[in-house]
């Protein structure tokens, strides 16, 4: 069984090296063969929220500091770092951070360089079926009065932008990051002996755009989910797609005085995340400060594009009805091209509506801010391969509806982190897949049942008839009913449970 | 560098034992509590025990089994033995294979710093910052490679009597330009007995992890890593305890069952318990401030410190010798 073993893991090998080695053939008649290679310890492919608290990470803490690291990103990141707008406006990629994620930013000590009025806590999540009605409203603070470390509530909202910019900001305090933006991964190749007798030949060196070679100890995808450290590595990411988009918006509430706004205060507001499940996915409204909000719409692509066609008018009306107007309504008006607005406003004199159990009707949507995702389910075989590991949407990519993507990615730093640190106290090479699997056993088994719960629950949700409707209701009313079970949950939302 | 007939015995492949069971004492020589020179055989050793007739009926605890005949080894090897040389060359391919033979040895290493850090801190006065290591049976180099990355280690010099081993050894280091740009590791085909006198008191930290009971005269053997410490300085080791349960792990499980640790890996007459690594220094009188930790192989989970198991299976064992 030992040699079956070995020889796959030989042909594995043998695939992504032969590739390699025509390319790397092909580079070296460009390359100057004499000069001497350029070695890092951590070469970390992906500035993204991932790669980026990776580094923060291992600059703020003693024992991995004396390491050689270095960022490699194809976008700009002086224009992610002085990323400004005003108080009126809001980016459109939003993400929800768990109390563990804001536990870890202050750890590493980025949180304070995150813009704190952009931000905001929410204490109520509010989640219903569309089809039934069935609801389960949790309220954490009632329940748990647990107060985290980025303040209390159970989740903080944060446009993506802001932590990346805050994140650069940390980076830049502590200094000694080799940083190659606007600099695109060319290829990925081995390296070769080298005339002091070093034997480079299982190391990947990264070619950069401009010829640029960077040789890595460990070399880290957090490149996102077409990850071409991973391509390079031979993993393999399974899963699929499920046809259908996430659409995007920042949008204006009006203040009805139920979510009390205190100006200049964002964390006063008892705020309420909405989320209904729809035959064709879940539609969330997230709260931003003041009276702002971000949508999620999980929708179908064609429902996707007729969405974004839309004029202002119809494309706020359709928002206030999703969260209001029967399933059949909402897809009759999906079949309309225009008009939207109109249609709406005689309906929703026919249809009673809870206001204290619905967001606040949309007033405005912000100018270009109506954008959509592809949503995908990939599940990297995993983590970790010699000198190589992957974080973030590399390692896993995941439906957007339980706001556990970005989370995801920044306990699968905390934990790299960790694991390099104790390498490096211990005299390990940082690199080697012994020193590695910590970080693959704690993460990957973690992730995987998060992400099986967020898949099956969007299955289970997409239904609009049949006899799972019943059953999910009842689903959601024994929830209710259920305290426990309903903590939980909130705290698996909270991200304070280790494994759902 | 000496190509010589390989002297001190090696590092082993994976030993497991698990605590229970009791520590079974045995005849020492005058000398030392440790058990005496050993007899050099061609071929690995057979399990002390008769075999058990089925598995639910389990031979008695070894200790009748104990040579007792206090063999003088070779003049100029007090510490060799030719056949556990061969068998460990025999197994150097496989050193770094992170799934190989030597797995255990890997997920051991991490507690050979654990251990000695434990030591150094264990003193009123700080220690040097920055250390001289010696490592004795040095193998494939887990133990010297991790050493020398140290940033608190200033050399780290790595001796074993294979050529064998340490030709992989030094083709592993190559792997890392750490380790290979700096010259503060350096590999020697060398036997401690073999080692220069200029270089004794020089080390701060002499190793020798799995090495004695591969030896065939362990108090010798100890005397000589002994004159390289710097007083003030530790000796720090790790064996097995030579009891009924680390047979039944090591040589019955591990090697005859399972077949997990490659046969003949261990001769389990060789073992030293660690009352007898006590008395051992006790007596010697440069010695203090002995210190303990036994390890306990979980499967799927790796080493764990459980104290009180070094009276039954793996441990950690350092003295310290005492300052001028
Ligand atoms: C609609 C939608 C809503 C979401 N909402 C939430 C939410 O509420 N909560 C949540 O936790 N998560 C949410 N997510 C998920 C979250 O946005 C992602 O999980 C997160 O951005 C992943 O971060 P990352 O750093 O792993 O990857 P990315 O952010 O994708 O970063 C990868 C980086 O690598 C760079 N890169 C890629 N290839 C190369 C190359 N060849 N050379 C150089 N650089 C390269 C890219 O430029 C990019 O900057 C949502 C996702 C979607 C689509």
């Amino acid at each position: 069984m030992e040699s079956l073993i070995i020889r796959r893991r030989a042909t594995q090998w043998l695939c992504s090296r032969n590739s390699c080695r025509i390319k790397q053939r092909m580079l070296r008649a460009y390359s100057n063969a004499t000069s001497k290679p350029d070695i890092y310890d951590v070469v970390c492919v992906g500035g993204g929220p991932a790669g980026l608290s990776l580094l923060t990470a291992l600059r703020s803490s003693a024992a991995t500091s004396n390491l050689r690291v270095a960022l490699v990103e194809a976008q700009d990141l002086s224009k992610t770092k002085s990323f400004n707008l005003p108080p009126t406006q809001y980016s459109n990629r939003c993400s929800s951070l768990t109390a563990s994620s804001c536990q870890f930013l202050h750890e590493i000590g980025a949180w304070d360089h995150l813009q704190q009025d952009r931000m905001t806590r929410y204490q109520d999540m509010r989640v219903w079926d569309g089809v039934s009605g069935a609801s389960i409203e949790f309220e954490y603070e009632r329940t748990h009065g647990v107060q985290n470390a980025g303040g209390q509530g159970m989740a903080c909202m944060v446009e993506n932008l802001n932590l990346t910019s805050g994140l650069l900001k940390r980076l830049e305090e502590l200094g000694g990051v080799s940083t190659f933006d606007k600099s695109k991964v060319e290829s990925i190749s081995f390296g070769e002996e080298t005339e002091d007798g070093a034997d480079l030949r299982e190391w990947p060196v990264v070619h950069l755009a401009g010829g640029k070679q960077l040789h890595a100890r460990l070399l880290v995808g957090a490149d996102g989910a077409n990850s071409p450290v991973r391509s390079f590595a031979g993993i393999n990411a399974s899963g699929w797609d499920y046809n259908r988009h996430g659409v995007v918006a920042t949008l204006q509430l009006e203040q009805t005085g139920y979510d009390t706004f205190t100006p200049g205060d964002p964390y006063e507001a008892p705020k309420v995340a909405y989320q209904r499940f729809l035959p064709t996915g879940p539609v969330a409204m997230l709260p931003m400060p003041g009276n702002y909000s971000t949508l999620v719409w999980s929708t179908t692509p064609q429902n996707a594009a007729l969405l974004k066609s839309l004029s202002p008018k119809d494309f706020i009306a359709m928002v206030n009805a999703a969260f209001r107007l029967s399933t059949v309504d909402l897809g009759y008006l999906h079949t309309q091209t225009s008009n939207q607005a109109e249609e709406i406003s005689w309906r929703l004199q026919h249809t009673p509506v809870d206001a204290h159990a619905v967001p606040a009707p949309v007033i405005g949507v912000q100018e270009n801010s109506v954008a959509s995702f592809p949503l995908k389910f990939r599940h990297a075989d995993t983590y970790i391969a010699e000198r190589v590991a992957l974080v973030g949407d590399a390692a896993h990519t995941v439906h957007p509806l339980a706001g556990q993507g970005l989370n995801m990615g920044q306990g699968d730093v905390q934990s790299l982190a960790k694991t390099i640190q104790f390498a490096v106290e211990h005299g390990l090479d940082i690199g080697a897949t012994m020193s590695l699997e910590a970080y693959n056993a704690e993460r990957y088994a973690a992730n995987h049942v998060l992400m099986g719960v967020c898949d099956k629950l969007h299955k289970l949700y997409s239904v609009g008839s049949g006899p799972l409707v019943p059953l999910r209701s009842l689903g959601l009313n024994l929830v209710n009913s259920l305290s426990p079970l309903k903590g939980f949950l909130m705290e698996r939302a909270a991200g304070n449970g280790k494994v759902f | 560098m000496k190509t010589s007939i390989a002297r001190v015995a090696r590092h082993t492949g994976r030993r497991i034992t698990q605590p229970s069971a009791t520590t079974i004492r045995h005849q020492t020589t005058s000398s030392s509590p440790l058990p005496p020179p050993h007899q050099t055989t061609t071929s690995p050793l057979p399990p002390p025990p008769a075999q058990p007739s089925s598995s639910s009926t389990l031979p008695p605890p070894p200790s009748a089994a104990q040579p007792s005949l206090p063999l003088p080894s070779g003049p100029s090897s007090p510490s060799v033995n030719p056949s556990e040389i061969s068998h460990f060359n025999a197994l150097a391919s496989t050193w770094w294979d992170p799934h190989g033979s030597s797995r255990a040895l890997h997920l051991m290493n991490p507690h050979r710093h654990d251990f000695i850090r434990s030591c150094l801190s264990s003193t009123s006065t700080p220690p040097p910052s920055t250390l001289r290591y010696l490592d004795v049976g040095c193998g494939g180099g887990i133990f010297a490679e991790s050493a020398a990355r140290l940033p608190t280690a200033s050399s780290v010099t790595a001796i074993d009597p294979s050529s064998t081993i340490l030709s992989i050894a030094k083709a592993h280091a190559a792997r890392d330009p750490s380790l290979i740009g700096t010259g503060k590791l350096e590999y020697r085909n060398a036997t401690i007995e073999s080692l220069d006198k200029s270089e004794e008191g020089k080390f701060d930290v002499v190793t020798c992890f799995e090495v004695v009971e591969h030896v065939d005269d362990p108090a010798a053997f100890l005397d000589h890593c002994g004159r390289f410490v710097k007083p003030g300085g530790w000796l720090v080791l790790s064996t097995i305890a030579r009891t009924w349960m680390s047979w039944f792990t090591t040589n019955l499980v591990a090697e005859d069952i399972l077949g997990i640790v490659p046969k003949g890996t261990h001769d389990w007459r060789k073992y030293i318990n660690e009352e007898e690594m006590r008395k051992h220094f006790s007596k010697r009188r440069e010695w203090d401030s002995p210190r303990v930790m036994g390890v306990v192989y979980v499967p799927g989970v790796g080493w764990k410190e459980v104290p009180g198991s070094e009276k039954v299976g793996n441990y950690f064992f350092a003295v310290r010798k005492k300052p001028e």
